[in-house]
């Protein structure tokens, strides 16, 4: 089995006014995997993210995907190219119902989104698009909400809407920036199953903030500081690697961390 | 409740027929010219609320892609066609061209920004119109134009033309109703909560924007044709640009986030802007007084409040079971 490389960042770097988030970031994905990136705050992990799909267009390097240069290419084509992604603060859309969120999601990766007459004219709560919906809902597990405004769900609800909706974008590869934020332990473990559930046949990145939540769940992790990559590899060396240890635990010695 | 709502959904069904119904019962009190002038604006209202209460984009300068289907209209009924019928496949197509040209360039705002800058293109068109082309349009005093009448199809006659303006009101309503309660309806909801949310789903939102805009400007052009045949002549008012208030004050009135919210609000701001205006002499103060409590006291409209009242089977989108 060939290691074929999914999503790639070259030198990868944002400067935002001055304040560099992203510096110089070489990453790799391969295909199949299921990788992590921690960080303190404001380490650069989501801009890394936003950088990979579109929402900034690096100041310098490039994205790969698929061996294909999608440094250019805006977002909503990454996404159809297979990049799909959920965000640190749940975005998913208030103003609608669970349901309609779905329908949003879903029907852009059926024949409906390709045959106008139906995208425009047909009613969107009909039985093709509902089941498709009912299904995305009962993978995450929230179909008894189905009828809600969304803006009445929990904040786990709201998580596993947004992560049924990236599923439903059939993506190749899924980035999750810190899914696992603001939840209660019996939520994260729901999350947990879910992701072991569906990252089979896909690439999966997830943000978190501690490496414990990680452990287990993950093949690779990074570990990011100050916009670079200070560490990649098997999650139980990253525990022990002195750097990370560093930046993690015990920053005894502050003049250091400012050299590097 | 159950049963109610299943009720609620077959009387949805035939709003249409509800719509004319109400239209023709008021004849006898409103007058078949002035009904007709509410249909027409009504019919406007609505294309302008696709972009304002669906789409999240308040265009101040309505009255620009109304008075392009009004002239486009007068024009080609002087130097082209008197068929009725070519004169509004000219003022839509008109409308769509002004949509394909301006509407790459709005869709680029968002905000006041999209207000301002539709406002300016209305503030050029109005000067075109008034002066830069006054040789074609007559400048100040507008153009006299009529349809002749094509078999028994003659718009001249009032009832006709009162029968056709509100099936084409019943139409376009029924249009937007189709549009709102499909995936596009959704998408459009979704570009007015987070549009940015919706281009991380697939979708290429600046498109949809541009072709929702051409939508409503062909909608627009087709109250403007109307227009024209109602009074047969077209005049700057029908371009003018600080006139657009109006269109806002309906939708807000009736309430922009549903269809029946702006039926009900361009019905109630022709009936206030013609009775009130016989009664009190700066009626407009009225207005603005009207619209500082809405704005504060009830943005949804005075459909939100009924449909607040009455159960959140009145929305006017499908509520599911
Ligand atoms: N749009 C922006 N404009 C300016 N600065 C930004 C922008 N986005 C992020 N930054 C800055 O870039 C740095 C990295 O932010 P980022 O959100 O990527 O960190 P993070 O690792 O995700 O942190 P957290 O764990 O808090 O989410 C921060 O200093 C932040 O203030
Ligand atoms: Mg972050």
């Amino acid at each position: 089995m060939t290691d074929q490389i999914i999503l790639e960042a070259r030198g990868v770097t944002k400067v935002f006014k001055g304040l560099t988030a992203v510096a110089e970031v070489d990453y790799r994905l391969i295909k199949g995997q299921v990788a992590g990136v921690i960080g303190p705050n404001g380490a650069g992990k989501s801009t890394f993210f936003n950088l990979l799909t579109g929402l900034y267009t690096p100041t310098e390097g490039k994205v790969v995907f698929f061996d294909q240069d999608i440094t250019k290419v805006p977002p909503d084509q990454r996404v159809v190219m297979g990049l799909g992604r959920t965000f640190q603060l749940v975005s998913v859309f208030n103003s609608l119902t669970v349901l309609d969120n779905l329908v949003l999601s879903i029907t852009r990766f059926t024949p409906y989104y390709h045959n106008k007459s139906k995208f425009f004219f047909a009613d969107r709560t009909n039985s093709f698009i509902k089941e498709n919906c009912i299904g995305a809902m009962e993978t995450v597990g929230i179909q008894e909400k189905k009828g809600l405004k969304t803006s009445g769900l929990s904040y786990g609800d709201k998580r596993k809407l947004e992560i049924a909706m990236a599923l439903s974008l059939k993506p190749k590869v899924l980035l999750l920036d810190e899914p696992f934020a603001g939840l209660s332990d019996t939520e994260i473990d729901e999350i947990v199953h879910l992701i072991n559930k569906i990252k089979e046949g896909l690439s999966i990145v997830i943000i978190e903030h501690k490496v414990s939540k990680l452990l287990n769940l993950v093949e690779k992790l990074s570990v990011m500081h100050e916009g670079r990559l200070i560490f990649e590899g098997k999650p139980q060396d990253a525990v022990s690697d002195r750097e990370v240890r560093r930046v993690y635990w015990g920053e005894k010695d502050e003049s250091s961390a400012i050299k590097c | 409740m159950f049963k109610g709502e299943k009720n609620m959904a077959r009387l949805r069904r035939l709003d249409f027929l509800l719509i004319a119904l109400i239209y023709i019962a008021f004849l006898p009190v409103i007058g078949k010219l002035k009904l007709i002038d509410f249909m027409i604006f009504t019919i406007f209202v609505l294309s302008f609320n696709l972009l304002y209460g669906f789409m999240g984009r308040l265009s101040f300068g309505h009255m620009l892609y109304l008075g392009i289907g009004s002239y486009a209209a007068a024009l080609s009924s002087v130097y082209l066609s008197t068929n009725p019928l070519i004169i509004i496949l000219c003022a839509i197509t008109a409308g769509l061209l002004v949509g394909v040209i301006l509407g790459p360039v709005v869709s680029r705002t968002r905000g006041a920004c999209f207000a301002l800058i539709n406002m300016a293109f209305n503030q050029v068109g109005y000067f075109l119109v008034v002066s830069a082309c006054a040789g074609i349009t007559g400048g100040e005093d507008g153009l006299a134009a009529q349809a002749a009448p094509l078999g028994f199809f003659n718009l001249q006659d009032s009832n006709i033309m009162f029968g056709f303006t509100l099936f084409c009101l019943i139409f376009v309503f029924f249009v937007m109703k189709k549009l709102i309660a499909s995936p596009y309806g959704v998408l459009l909801k979704g570009i007015k909560e987070n549009e940015n949310r919706v281009r991380f789903l697939g979708y290429n939102t600046y498109f949809f924007k541009c072709l929702t805009f051409c939508i409503s400007t062909m909608i627009a052009a087709l109250a403007g044709a109307l227009w024209m045949f109602n009074f047969s002549y077209v005049t700057p008012s029908f371009i003018d640009p600080g006139r657009n208030v109006e269109v806002v004050f309906a939708a807000l009135i009736g309430g922009p986030g549903s269809l029946y919210g702006v039926l009900i609000g361009g019905g109630i701001y022709m009936a206030i802007s013609n009775y009130l205006a016989s009664y009190i002499t700066r009626w407009e103060m009225f207005l603005g007084i009207i619209l500082l409590i809405l704005v504060f006291r009830f943005p949804k409209g005075l459909w939100g409040v009924l449909a607040d009242k009455f159960g959140k089977a009145g929305k006017g989108q499908v509520v599911e079971k």
